[in-house]
């Protein structure tokens, strides 16, 4: 591919004999359907477009960058950009940081050809899919619901020689699915983005929303108990490993003198080990180059407990005097932060029905309000949404309601059982995971 | 018609011009039609041990048109050459102009202006402001090991245009501001925070002197002594954040229409009936002076009211947009929100609160033999099926024999919030208190808004550590 429009604003950052620039342009368009019940409430078509230019300046041991983003291909427009962007990195004054240079990158398909060649009539196909699979369960009922199809495509240019493109597509779904009887109510609402057409499984998905659904249903509030048994689902064990374990990898929380993770030391029990794996097939995140232009990398974080490996974007390996491990990810307002790109922890060798069969008394969690735990210290504490008790091998009832709370990284020091079984979630691929020493209050 | 390449760039007459003259080919009395043109401007320091960072985001701007033809569609776009496709994308019909509500076409013109115009402040002179706070918590204590500042200025353009004949416009600055000193003496990393924020201008900032920055330094090294908070059921009272969280996430969240014609609201069955302790009154609005959740008119059109929520513990209403308002015989009061042309109207909250009571606070304290306080809200999530609260603090104090003693680490708060609502005992009569954010429906689309109330007391709440 290539985009006038970064030619254009390539052209006039060099008429101003700027040495050290870069641009990243990113287009999309958003094909979205709404869902009142089963019905359809609203269709958007939304065409977007927005650039960001970088621009650097030199000192001694320092560097100053500028940042302006905008959606102008107006000429005059660009050159007040590039005119408060050198203002900007003239003022600002941060660590040394140089763009990285042009390094021969693979190519990797992000992209659903079906969706770029028609997408209204795919997402028109996919909604009668998901409606038709949905309406099969009579005892349950929609509240309401979001698709959406993103097609994205992205440009980087620097100075260094970096021209870079890549054209990407993927989903977004929310449902609620709902149940009722004799006056009682309950839900399962899921909200994913999903990379893969064949990882929206419509046949499966609405299976488990309408199973969780129903038996939320008949849900008790949890016993209070303190060293308890908990399984955390693959999409609650994401929201509990990745603002923790995905930071305390990463250089900026190094520099900072946050991470309590020291290289080649135990960090967590000889059984788990996760991959920061920005080349992952069927990653929400996965892409040959980070938005800094380095390349994506299989980085392994903790290995058989041991922790092996920080993960750097290019500012923080220059400080670290290493290499980016492809690590830079674009942020909502043009700058790079140090970040993870897809996270995967390596199976076990224990199916979760066995796995729940070890279980004398415990907690199946699949899903929390928000849990949200502390990216420093680890700890969290969060309302159960949907779950099971477990007794005797089985579970026993569902449950709803009362809190767990506990500390992510000890809890991966104590990873009791993990399942053969992985799910994608957002831009994790996790699998279930048991955890002694949490506590359960009502 | 002319059309740019860009909308920022044309006077607001043009637009004016350009927006009527689309919305009157789409006739009233056969749809529902109206168009909104969104511009926002920002300027962002964060400064942090690591970091020193400033963008600029220079004016993004785009539409969006959309018409009800039993559904919704919906079209935008940052690039005007394609308002000319509105019409190609946008279907006209007949007939249909009665299944939305018709309200009165209005006219307004609106610019709030700043004490102090941010923009008149050139970036040197704020990012030193930024390295002065940074520095002087650097200095203040070696154990604060990272002081995050963040700044944020924005100035939002919206210019809305209907085919029943509104044409509106408002210029709206935002500020906000966050400090949050992380701290670390051994293994212990810890931190509180400061924010403060709202249509304001650099004023804000200017207000920091150093005996603020030196409470904010104090209040995160405490956080290293603090104490895990008890599990269990006990009285509480919350500060007028954990107030506002409540009646934000945990009720308001239930009473958002479009979740009425979902039949996803535990508050469905419950208007004119007993929801909340009889000392209650809950309130969104979004026509309060310069709050972050405040605007002349929302993303329809709609003027900005005032919605009386619950009233002697009686639920009185639902927020309403246009088309929930059409379908449930409702009044809007200015609750349809979108966060950017780019994202999609919904019924939303703006500045949500308790009104304060009659209680002394000191009183309401001494009253509670062992109990907690949890203060400082710093998050939450709706379940506007279930009525399931979670709202946890940033942190806390213990309640012993009257007294205010142990300062708690993070304490989260849950069960059914119908439950906490009845069983509020107390409401203190400090004046209201209310505290920005961010809201989304669900995980998406985030607007700013504000909560707050002042303390308020719970005989018997469920808490743990968060």
């Amino acid at each position: 591919m290539n985009n006038e429009k970064v030619e254009l604003i390539r052209k006039a950052i060099q008429s101003k004999n700027v040495e050290e620039y870069e641009i990243y342009l990113i287009s999309q368009q958003i094909y979205e359907t709404q869902f009142l019940k089963n019905q359809i409430e609203s269709e958007r078509e939304i065409n977007d477009l927005e650039y960001i230019i970088r621009i650097l300046s030199q000192r001694n041991i320092e560097t100053g960058i500028g940042i302006v983003k905008g959606n102008s291909i107006d000429p005059k427009e660009i050159e007040k950009y590039i005119n408060t962007c050198l203002l900007l990195a003239k003022n600002n004054s941060t660590s040394k940081y140089n763009f990285p240079e042009k390094k021969s990158i693979s190519q990797i398909s992000t992209v659903d050809q079906k969706l770029i060649k028609d997408p209204l009539r795919a997402k028109k196909e996919i909604c009668e899919e998901l409606i038709t699979e949905i309406n099969e369960y009579k005892d349950v009922t929609p509240t309401f619901g979001r698709f959406r199809i993103h097609i994205q495509k992205r440009f980087l240019n620097n100075s260094n020689g970096i021209d870079l493109d890549n054209l990407r597509t993927f989903f977004y779904l929310e449902f609620s699915l709902k149940t009722q009887e004799k006056g009682k109510l309950s839900e399962y609402w899921e909200s994913e983005y999903i990379k893969e057409r064949e990882h929206l499984n419509f046949n499966k998905r609405v299976e488990k929303w309408a199973r969780i659904s129903k038996d939320n249903l008949k849900a008790k509030p949890p016993k209070s108990k303190k060293q308890a048994l908990v399984i955390f689902s693959p999409s609650l064990l994401k929201d509990a490993i990745n603002p923790v374990v995905g930071f305390q990898a990463l250089g900026k929380a190094f520099h900072e003198k946050v991470s309590k993770f020291n290289l080649n030391e135990k960090v967590a029990s000889d059984n788990f080990t996760i991959i920061d794996n920005g080349l992952l097939e069927g990653g929400l995140l996965t892409n040959a180059w980070d938005g800094e232009g380095n390349a994506q990398q299989k980085n392994e974080i903790i290995e058989n407990g041991i922790f092996k490996k920080r993960l750097f974007d290019q500012k923080y390996a220059i400080l670290g005097d290493t290499i980016s491990t492809g690590n830079g990810i674009r942020t909502e307002n043009g700058s790079i932060t140090n970040g993870n790109t897809n996270l995967q922890i390596l199976p076990g060798d224990i199916s979760l029905e066995e796995m729940i069969s070890n279980v004398k008394e415990g907690y199946y969690i699949e899903k929390c309000s928000w849990l949200e735990p502390d990216e420093f210290s680890g700890s969290f504490g969060a309302e159960i949404r949907n779950g099971y008790f477990i007794k005797n091998g089985r579970f026993s009832n569902p449950i709803k309601g009362g809190n767990v709370s506990g500390n992510v990284l000890e809890m991966i020091k104590n990873c009791q059982f993990i399942s053969k079984e992985t799910e994608f979630s957002s831009n994790s691929l996790f699998p279930y995971i048991a955890f002694p020493n949490l506590t359960i209050s009502f | 018609m002319i059309f740019g390449l860009i909308m920022s760039n044309k006077s607001n007459e043009e637009i004016f011009v350009i927006f009527e003259e689309i919305s009157n080919s789409f006739k009233r009395e056969n749809q529902y039609f109206d168009i909104l043109f969104d511009s926002v401007s920002s300027v962002r320091i964060k400064k942090s041990l690591t970091e020193e960072s400033i963008s600029i985001n220079a004016k993004k701007s785009g539409i969006v048109a959309r018409t009800f033809i039993g559904s919704w569609k919906e079209f935008a776009t940052q690039d005007v050459s394609e308002l000319k496709n509105i019409e190609k994308k946008l279907p006209k019909v007949i007939n249909k102009g009665e299944e939305i509500n018709e309200f009165e076409a209005w006219k307004i013109n609106k610019e709030i202006k700043p004490k102090i115009n941010p923009s008149d402040i050139p970036i040197e002179e704020k990012i030193q402001k930024i390295r002065d706070f940074f520095n002087y918590l650097r200095k203040y204590d070696e154990r604060i090991i990272n002081p995050i500042i963040f700044y944020s200025e924005s100035l939002m353009t919206r210019i809305f245009f209907n085919n029943e004949g509104c044409q509106l416009r408002q210029v709206l600055p935002r500020i906000r501001f966050f400090i949050q000193p992380v701290v670390k003496e051994g293994s212990t990393i810890d931190f509180d925070y400061f924010s403060t924020g709202g249509e304001k201008g650099f004023e804000i900032i200017e207000e920091i002197l150093d005996n603020k920055l030196e409470q904010i330094a104090k209040n995160s090294l405490e956080m290293l002594k603090a104490d895990t908070p008890p599990s269990g059921k006990f009285p509480i009272i919350l500060d007028p954040d954990m107030a506002g969280l409540i009646a934000h996430e945990s009720f308001g969240h239930g009473l958002e229409a479009d979740q009425i014609l979902r039949d996803r609201s535990y508050l469905k069955d419950k208007l004119n009936k007993k929801v909340a302790s009889e000392i209650c009154v809950i309130c969104d609005s979004p026509n309060l002076k310069n709050e972050l959740g405040s605007y002349f008119f929302d993303d329809e059109g709609i003027p900005a009211g005032k919605n009386i929520l619950v009233e002697g513990g009686i639920l009185k209403r639902f927020l309403h947009n246009r088309h929930t308002a059409s379908l449930l015989n409702g009044i809007p009061k200015g609750n349809g929100r979108r966060e950017s042309f780019a994202h999609p109207v919904y019924v939303r909250m703006t500045n949500t609160y308790f009104e304060p009571g009659d209680y002394d606070l000191d009183e309401m304290i001494s009253e509670i033999k062992y109990g907690v306080m949890p203060t400082r809200g710093y998050f939450g999530m709706e379940d506007p099926l279930g009525g399931g609260m979670q709202c946890t603090s940033k942190k806390g104090y213990l309640i012993e024999n009257g007294e205010r003693t142990k300062l708690l680490k993070s304490i989260t708060l849950s069960g059914p919030v119908l439950e906490l609502l009845q069983n509020i005992d107390a409401i203190s009569n400090d004046n209201l208190n209310l505290h920005g954010g961010t809201c989304g429906k669900g995980v998406e689309d985030f607007i700013p808004v504000t909560t707050g109330g002042s303390f308020i007391r719970v005989k018997n709440a469920l808490i743990s550590p968060g």
